[in-house]
């Protein structure tokens, strides 16, 4: 049966083309063997190569596994883990990832996480101590690092659910690259986070699957037929791409990968358009699979569609490269494991909070190789031009909850606009608007740069970064007007003649990051509303400060909430008034209220629509019924949470499926987590795309759904009740939908459940 | 320095147009001996291999070896500029940065010239063997070209295969099979490129995407025959010469036959 001694070409490399499908599940030793043999078999080559390559052409790259020391090491560290410790796993985990929540409410539900330095950091310093990164490298010092030794580091990462685990994968991967070729952790820290540029230079990878099949069918010979067909089984493109055994031979076997050019193929690829783009991109991604070996076409092919599926957030992979820079530059404390534990702790949090101001790749590698973990908050600053992302508030159920968490503590209320937040970067007469997901909406609205902000700053302000709500605004009426308007304007090339025809705007200030010069970040909210108000100037119809309110008389606050509703925003969001602001935190600094869910959940959801079931009677031709799923955000997976029938308007109908039948997919993707053969499946699977904002009565347990499943009682995941339609985000990305976390905390705050707990408090009205 | 100047310029623009769906780039190698240039198209299936001859030139000056890298997409933009008639002269210095291209009308009544800019590209030179092959079978390239046409309107892959009796081709897709066969045709009435010969030592069979094939009779212009030489299990040669001057020749991997693809090698 085994055809694979064939040559795949017919020089070079011999038979280390991709293997089939049988061939993939043997034991990768003896696939290497096997390879090996081939390749030296493949002598008496007819053709010949006239020039030596550049090093490194044939055999098989990979980062060696450290040391033997280090193997044991490695084993006293599982050994001491796996000793049950005071917390449940689940929350462990978390006390050890880098997403730490302030804990210091009274009334938060779960147990207390403890920070700082953990068994398992310690026994995991012992091993890093050990680590001889150099030894490691399969490479020669200044060589480009060979892609399949990435590859090979996500194999790992992906074999594991530990975090801890991947987290040590990748940072030993780093060390060695920073110990033989620093030059390439730019590019390996990009590729590890799937990424190929700072979010707010909008650089985006995301190739449609259509297009990558094609890809893959002409450069290995297979049919497109085929390919699907397997694609229907794997629900994986990147394996498929893997597993695709080449029925077409090559000529000559291509130069192995290296991280700096797959990189730069990326990049290319990304930068790519006008005529005959299409074209062009495919011929470098053709090239790209056909030099891939063994996994390195799954991690080609996933990253062109926009996600690893490693299970290794940007986080984890932050972490990983502040702790092997830490090592690499010596700026451990090797006294003790004590000491190293912490050593590295203090540089996560470093590496944190730098990454969160300043959110670039491009400024914190360079910065960070030049002058160590410790000084980088001294070389990455938050700049004007470049987007933090905004700081979020944490949902409650009423005016009760705020009372109660903020117990002994100064707060202030602002209404809650509906619109679109918005941050405004100022400087030299320049503006760049970004959205929450660091889009640039400058485009978008123009009359902000041209009207809006110059009739609103102080002559004073030189620069300035503001952060508040862009809301549709009738200046006759001197009314808010929904959201809904704000969606129906033209995202780019917006001309005179549009901005009379759409909806005119407002802009609501509520916070200042940066004004003449100084960064505002550490700033307390006093400070920074003070600076607000130097740096600019209400204007009518034009630009308002945020209606703000500071009491801590419930009844006075009610009538706040109630006046908030009538002036049409959502309600309010409670701030304490000496809170820092804190980048793409959800904060416990900041809470939001709204009228409509006092008794439920306390917000609405963003869920992605994942399938539909066609519609019946009056909705026939349209989809009647659509499944939802939040998104999980340690296993990069979608988990479905609901079907939603009502809410949508004809009009909507009409339009959600114009919106979502182009990402129509043939199965679910192997990262839907559904119940299979219940009644779930629904009859038509779409790609996670479309992400809307459902409101609901509140939540439930259910056996058929699985978000955060098990978290909450075995045996069952989260619901909703009583979902409706309220309108598509198109600001929202899928992985910045609800997570199966926030689902998980939302249920366990909701009045009844949390009653039924002993921890919630009365909310009966 | 290198200069060469030819005078039916239409060949180069005929030699391009046969790679120009292949390769979007090259290195062209100017030697003592001729032009020449050596690519593989992005999935590393086929090798284009063109040889235009010094002798082939009215003028040929070539002091030493220059790679002159070249985007092949401008380079035929750039050609179209030349009438179909014009004198062709190429020029470049040493390690150039440019490379001068000038077209002379026939009459001489209108000379124009062109600089492109040339490119690095990484690639490195392969040396294709000469080989001896198994089968050698020669046609009119107009009919192999309608052979690859009619057969990709059928399947993606033919089967070629050699005996002496003659040439089969064969395809398989979803409406059905075809299968084309090309016997040696001895008529003595026959002006030798309308002749299709047949030279075997052993049969040989292979199968192959027509997607490129169908690229290679591009270079239909260039020559009335075309010659495919085969060697069991190596790439087929497909070779059209040009006439006092070289020749244009592809080589392509054969696909792996297996139950995917309907073939027969399966031990």
């Amino acid at each position: 049966m085994q055809q694979k001694n064939l040559m795949d070409c017919f020089f070079g490399g011999g038979a280390a083309a991709r293997s089939k499908v049988k061939a993939a599940k043997r034991d990768s030793d003896a696939g290497e063997k096997e390879d090996a043999s081939a390749n030296a078999g493949a002598g008496e080559p007819k053709f010949k190569r006239l020039k030596k390559g550049a090093g490194g052409d044939d055999g098989e790259v990979s980062v060696a596994r450290g040391s033997p020391e280090k193997h044991e090491a490695k084993e006293a560290s599982a050994a001491k883990a796996d000793v049950p410790g005071p917390k449940s796993p689940r929350k462990e985990k978390k006390g050890l990832s880098l997403k730490s929540r302030d804990t210091t409410s009274a009334k938060e539900s779960k147990p207390k996480k403890t920070f700082g330095v953990g068994q398992k950091s310690i026994a995991a310093a012992a091993a890093s101590k050990s680590f001889d990164a150099k030894a490691s490298a399969t490479w020669k010092t200044g060589e480009p690092v060979p892609y399949g030794a990435l590859a090979e580091a996500f194999d790992r990462i992906s074999a594991t659910s530990k975090r801890l685990e991947k987290t040590e994968i990748m940072m030993e991967t780093f060390r060695v690259v920073i110990s033989t070729t620093p030059e390439d952790l730019l590019p390996i820290a990009y590729l590890a986070t799937c990424s190929i540029a700072p979010p707010h230079e909008g650089i985006e990878l995301g190739i449609g699957d259509a297009t990558l099949i094609k890809c893959l069918s002409e450069s290995t010979g297979r049919t497109e037929k085929t390919v699907k067909q397997d694609m229907k089984q794997e629900a994986d493109l990147g394996k498929v791409a893997m597993m695709s055994r080449s029925s077409q031979r090559t000529m000559f076997q291509p130069k192995p990968l290296t991280v700096r050019q797959v990189f730069q193929d990326f990049k290319t690829i990304a930068l790519t358009e006008g005529k005959d783009s299409m074209d062009r991109k495919k011929k470098i991604i053709k090239k790209l699979l056909t030099s891939s070996k063994k996994s390195e076409a799954t991690y080609v092919v996933r990253a062109l569609q926009g996600s690893l599926r490693i299970g290794a957030s940007e986080q984890t992979i932050l972490s990983a490269l502040a702790r092997a820079a830490l090592w690499e530059k010596g700026e451990v404390d090797a006294a003790s494991d004590e000491s190293i534990a912490s050593s590295e702790d203090a540089a996560l949090k470093v590496m944190k909070k730098v990454f969160s101001e300043c959110p670039s790749l491009d400024k914190i590698v360079p910065a960070m190789m030049e002058h160590g973990v410790a000084d980088l908050p001294n070389h990455c600053k938050f700049t004007v031009g470049v987007p933090v992302s905004p700081m979020l508030a944490k949902p409650t159920t009423g005016v009760h909850e705020v009372l109660e968490k903020f117990t002994d503590t100064e707060f202030t209320c602002e209404y809650k606009y509906d619109g679109e937040r918005a941050q405004l970067h100022y400087e030299g007469g320049k503006l760049k608007i970004f959205s929450r997901n660091a889009e640039d909406n400058t485009e978008k609205y123009p009359e902000i740069r041209t009207e809006i902000l110059p009739k609103s700053l102080r002559e004073t302000t030189e620069n300035v970064v503001l952060d508040g709500e862009v809301v549709a605004y009738d200046r006759e009426t001197k009314q808010i007007l929904p959201f809904q308007n704000l969606q129906r304007r033209k995202r780019k090339d917006v001309s005179e003649e549009d901005l009379k025809k759409q909806a005119t705007v407002c802009y609501f200030a509520f916070d200042c990051l940066y004004y003449n010069g100084t960064s505002l970040l550490q700033s307390t909210l006093v400070e920074r509303r003070k600076a607000l108000r130097e740096a600019c100037q209400e204007r009518e119809g034009l630009f308002f400060f945020a209606t703000d309110k500071t009491s801590d008389d419930l009844d006075e606050l009610q009538v706040f909430l109630d006046d908030a509703i009538e002036a049409k925003t959502e309600g309010l969001i409670v701030k304490t008034v000496d809170s820092t602001y804190e980048p793409s935190q959800r904060s416990v600094n900041w809470l939001k209220l709204k009228k409509d869910y006092m008794e439920g959940i306390g917000d609405s959801l963003d869920l992605v629509v994942v399938g539909a079931w066609h519609g019946k009677g009056k909705r026939k031709g349209w989809y009647g019924n659509y499944l939802l799923a939040c998104y999980n955000e340690d296993n990069e997976e979608y988990e479905i949470v609901s079907k939603i029938g009502t809410g949508l308007t004809e009009e909507e109908l009409d339009v959600v499926k114009k919106q979502l039948d182009p990402h129509k997919i043939d199965g679910p993707c192997s990262y839907y987590k559904f119940k299979e053969g219940s009644r779930n499946e629904p009859d038509v699977w779409f790609d996670a795309q479309v992400v809307w904002e459902v409101k609901v009565a509140n939540l439930t347990l259910s056996p058929h759904y699985l978000a955060a499943f098990g978290s909450v009682e075995s045996g069952k995941g989260i619901s909703l009740r009583f979902p409706r339609y309220e309108r598509t985000r198109d600001d929202r990305t899928p992985t910045s939908a609800t997570t199966s976390d926030q689902l998980q905390e939302m249920y366990e705050n909701q009045p009844e459940a949390g009653a039924s707990r002993g921890n919630g408090g009365d909310f009966s009205d | 320095m290198f200069e060469a100047r030819l005078l039916q310029g239409n060949l180069l623009k005929k030699v391009l147009d046969s790679i120009k769906d292949i390769i979007t780039e090259g290195n062209f190698d100017c030697s003592p001996n001729g032009l020449s240039l050596q690519a593989m198209d992005s999935s590393h299936v086929s090798l284009i291999d063109i040889l235009l001859e010094s002798e082939g030139f009215e003028h040929y000056r070539c002091d030493r070896n220059i790679p002159m890298g070249l985007n092949i997409t401008n380079l035929v933009k750039m050609l179209k500029c030349a009438g179909s008639d014009d004198i062709v002269t190429i020029k470049c210095e040493d390690k150039p940065d440019n490379v001068t291209f000038l077209f002379e009308s026939k009459d001489n009544d209108k000379i124009s010239d062109f600089e492109m800019k040339t490119m690095t590209i990484d690639d490195e030179h392969l040396l294709v063997p000469d080989q001896t092959y198994t089968a050698v079978v020669k046609m009119p390239s107009a009919e192999f070209q309608r052979l690859c046409r009619d057969m990709s309107a059928i399947g993606d892959t033919v089967h070629i295969s050699v005996t002496k009796e003659g040439v089969r081709f064969s395809t398989t897709g979803d409406m059905g099979t075809a299968n084309i066969t090309v016997r040696p045709n001895p008529s003595a009435d026959l002006k030798d490129e309308e002749r299709t010969e047949v030279q075997i030592t052993e049969p040989v069979s292979a199968s192959f995407a027509l997607r490129y094939l169908n690229s290679f009779t591009k270079a239909t212009p260039l020559s009335p025959t075309v010659t495919l030489g085969m060697v069991p299990n190596l790439p087929v040669v497909v070779e059209y010469k040009i006439a006092d001057m070289g020749h244009v020749r592809y080589y392509l991997a054969p696909k792996i036959e297996d139950e995917e693809n309907g073939g027969a090698i399966e031990a």
